[in-house]
């Protein structure tokens, strides 16, 4: 018997420990006390505190319902997402970015929120930046409400400049001002510093947004067709390109070695092109030091590109309802407002927009307002990363200067194109 | 048990105390069972099914038959890839074994330390991969890396090792020496003592040289060990991936020059979503695995010495 005993204890002791393997997953679920418990994920931990607090806040007036957030750092939030969502177990509020909100919603796995909104007193179209709208609209269905958004500015070092007796640069430059700017820059900066940085992958920031004010694309209306075979595309580019291949911004291999977020954060470079998001960081070493003025004029004109996150229900949610009702007022006045004031982003909410010039009050922020009007939202489709993927090693080359711009611009098309058809087939 | 047990076994109905025995066996095995069942087996049976359907994103799968092997066969990496990976294979293991091989025999013989050497040459095999992919990438730097440092010490200007799309590739191999000949040493070595002091008594009053003794005695009875270092060594290089992707990473220039079978199938499956198709390529790779392995089982016959 005593036998028994010990093999029974022996079993149950494995089981228990296989099945404590595959226990705390699962997302929703209705409280012993008879609250609805609601999980949002976020990616940012600068930022976890003020969801927190939002959360805090949304259940004060409702007091049945009670929202945890759950942290999953950058790099593995989209395969975590990927994996609980393919499940059925993705958390009921999504942290959601324009370059995922299409598979998603396209997928099933976000609910459409088109009704909500409209029987909700939120007026989308009136509080919101249309771009963001836009981009959380997929075959005219509403996919998520806008949190926050983004756009980018010249960051420059004020003791760079100061040493080598460089005013420093004004609002309202153009393209040829700038490089006029980085060419003084680079005569008196001492060796190993540069006057900027322009990394292939810089685009968002850069070379992107001078594509549209040339007149080009990146990529068509209804994602058939690539724009870097585009004569238009490749004139937008090229001169922030000349600015690599004439020795003002560090090479290609350089900027791979160390990225040149961290070259300005290390006073590397005079002048970068960032986006608003960088300032805490920024801060970390460079607090008081550094200024923003406004991204150069190409063709007389200064658009830029604007990116932002919303917040999205999953489709699978035990509680549609709440979920729903909590995301909206995530997108009212009272929500956006507190983020606002933490100064961790800018808020989507025209009304709140400006919240976020006070919150770094040394820095001339209205410029990152200011650039919406005239932003294009960051280009983006199902399979935006295959497309980057299949045209790098061509603008590779012309980063090197092994071909011209407009060569790899046309392989790139073709490869891109290739990819295209293969997705609009499905 | 007694031999004599385990005879009677297959002949006769087990008893009701071996029937207890084996159930208690099994409970023994079953966390490590249940494991390996999950996280292994089911994987694969999963993965070969994926292989013959269109499996997006979010794991929702049509069945496309032989589409995707059809796809792989005009896959325009497939070539670039498949010569990374043997490549890769052919220069690592070959290298790393001769290296763990002369290092085991230095550290066979009465030397003071030889513990102290054991522990050190062992480090990288216990080390984070991460860890050690961040410590080479500073080495490999091209600005401010040790190795251009010591270069200069000769007036050679480095590069940037790591971004170039023609050394990135020797530099990955290098690092991938360097970490396997601490495991391989210690296996080796366990080898090297398993042999009969006899021999080395008998080949000294003969007066056979060191590295007479080291060929014609410690060589061919080392011969097993050696195959089965091998062997591993192979079906690991033949996998890389980890290191390549942390020490060059996908924005680097020279990712596509390093792209490996492995580096194929993650950019489908996780860059991509396209996991039906990276399926089919893991498949692929195991199939040639598979082969050489048995290749090699079939050649050992001809060179390793069993008695």
């Amino acid at each position: 018997m005593k036998n028994h005993v010990k093999k029974l204890m022996a079993f149950g002791l494995a089981t228990a420990l296989s099945v404590s393997m595959f226990a705390g997953c699962g997302s929703s679920e209705t409280a012993s006390n008879g609250k609805v418990e609601l999980v949002m994920s976020v990616w940012d931990s600068d930022q976890e505190p003020v969801m927190k607090e939002l959360c805090e806040k949304y259940s004060e007036t409702h007091e049945n319902v009670v929202i945890k957030t759950q942290l999953s750092p950058w790099s593995e939030y989209w395969t975590k997402l990927e994996a609980s969502a393919t499940g059925s177990a993705a958390p009921d509020i999504i942290t959601m970015n324009v370059l995922h909100v299409e598979e998603y919603a396209d997928a099933g796995i976000l609910m459409d929120l088109t009704e909500a909104e409209a029987k909700s007193d939120l007026h989308i179209n009136d509080n919101f930046p249309a771009p963001l709208v836009k981009g959380y609209t997929v075959n005219g269905k509403l996919y998520g409400i806008p949190k926050d958004f983004d756009t980018n500015a010249i960051f420059y070092n004020k003791e760079l400049f100061d040493a080598a007796g460089v005013e420093y640069p004004k609002d309202g430059m153009t393209f040829e001002e700038f490089r006029a700017k980085c060419e003084e820059l680079k005569d008196k900066l001492p060796e190993g510093i540069y006057p900027t940085a322009i990394n292939r992958n810089s685009g968002q920031t850069t070379y992107n947004a001078s594509i549209y004010a040339n007149g080009g694309y990146v990529l068509n209306e209804d994602n058939t067709k690539s724009g870097w075979d585009d004569p238009k595309t490749i004139e937008g580019v090229q001169p922030w390109l000349d600015l690599v291949l004439d020795g003002l911004s560090p090479t290609l291999e350089q900027m791979n070695d160390t990225d040149p977020d961290s070259m300005f954060q290390g006073g590397r470079l005079a002048m970068y092109l960032s986006g608003n998001y960088m300032i805490p960081s920024y801060n970390k070493t460079l607090e008081g030091k550094f200024g923003v003025a406004q991204r150069p004029s190409v063709n007389g004109k200064f658009t830029d590109i604007i990116n932002g996150l919303a917040f999205s229900v999953s489709a699978n949610t035990k509680h549609p309802e709440e979920a729903a009702d909590f995301a909206l007022w995530l997108g009212s006045k009272e929500a956006q407002e507190i983020q606002g004031k933490s100064g961790t982003v800018i808020s989507a909410r025209n009304d709140c927009q400006e919240l976020y010039l006070e919150t770094y009050p040394d820095l001339n922020l209205q410029i990152f307002l200011d650039n919406v009007k005239d932003s294009e939202l960051l280009p983006h489709c199902m399979v935006t990363s295959e497309l980057g993927n299949v045209s790098k090693d061509f603008f590779d080359q012309a980063w090197r200067g092994e071909i011209s711009l407009t060569e790899a611009g046309k392989l790139a098309a073709e490869a891109q194109n290739a990819v295209l058809d293969k997705m609009n087939a499905k | 048990m007694s031999s004599k047990n385990t005879l009677q076994s297959t002949r006769k109905k087990p008893s009701r105390r071996q029937k207890q025995d084996w159930f208690a066996g099994y409970i023994f095995i079953a966390p490590v069972a249940i494991g390996l069942f999950i996280f292994y087996i089911i994987p694969f049976i999963q993965n070969f099914w994926f292989s013959f359907n269109d499996v997006n994103k979010f794991n929702v799968a049509t069945f496309v038959g032989m589409q995707n092997y059809q796809d792989l066969l005009k896959e325009p990496d497939l070539i670039l890839a498949l010569k990374n990976t043997f490549l890769y294979a052919l220069i690592t293991v070959p290298i790393g074994l001769a290296l763990s091989l002369f290092v085991a025999a230095l550290l066979n013989t009465k030397i003071k330390g030889t513990y102290f050497y054991r522990t050190i040459y062992f480090l990288p095999s216990v080390t984070m991969a991460a860890a050690v992919a961040l410590v080479w990438k500073l080495i490999f730097h091209g600005e401010f890396g040790i190795l251009n440092e010591v270069l200069k010490l000769f007036g050679i200007q480095g590069e940037s090792w790591l971004t170039n799309p023609h050394t990135a590739l020797f530099c990955a191999m290098i690092v991938a020496i360097w970490g396997s000949v601490g495991y391989n040493m210690v296996i080796l070595l366990a080898g090297m003592q398993g042999i009969s002091k006899s021999y080395y008594e008998a080949a000294e009053l003969d007066g056979a040289s060191p590295a007479r003794t080291f060929f014609k005695i410690t060589l061919p009875l080392l011969s097993p060990t050696i195959f089965f270092v091998s062997i591993t060594g192979l079906i690991g290089a033949f996998q890389v991936f980890d290191s390549l992707y942390m020490m060059i990473g996908p924005e680097n220039p020279a990712f596509n020059a390093v792209k490996t079978m492995n580096v194929l199938f993650y950019q489908n499956a996780f860059m991509y979503g396209y996991k039906g198709y990276a399926a089919a390529i893991s498949i692929f790779m195991f199939v040639i695995i598979m082969v050489i392995t048995v290749i090699q089982l079939i050649a050992q016959k001809k060179w390793v010495n069993y008695d």
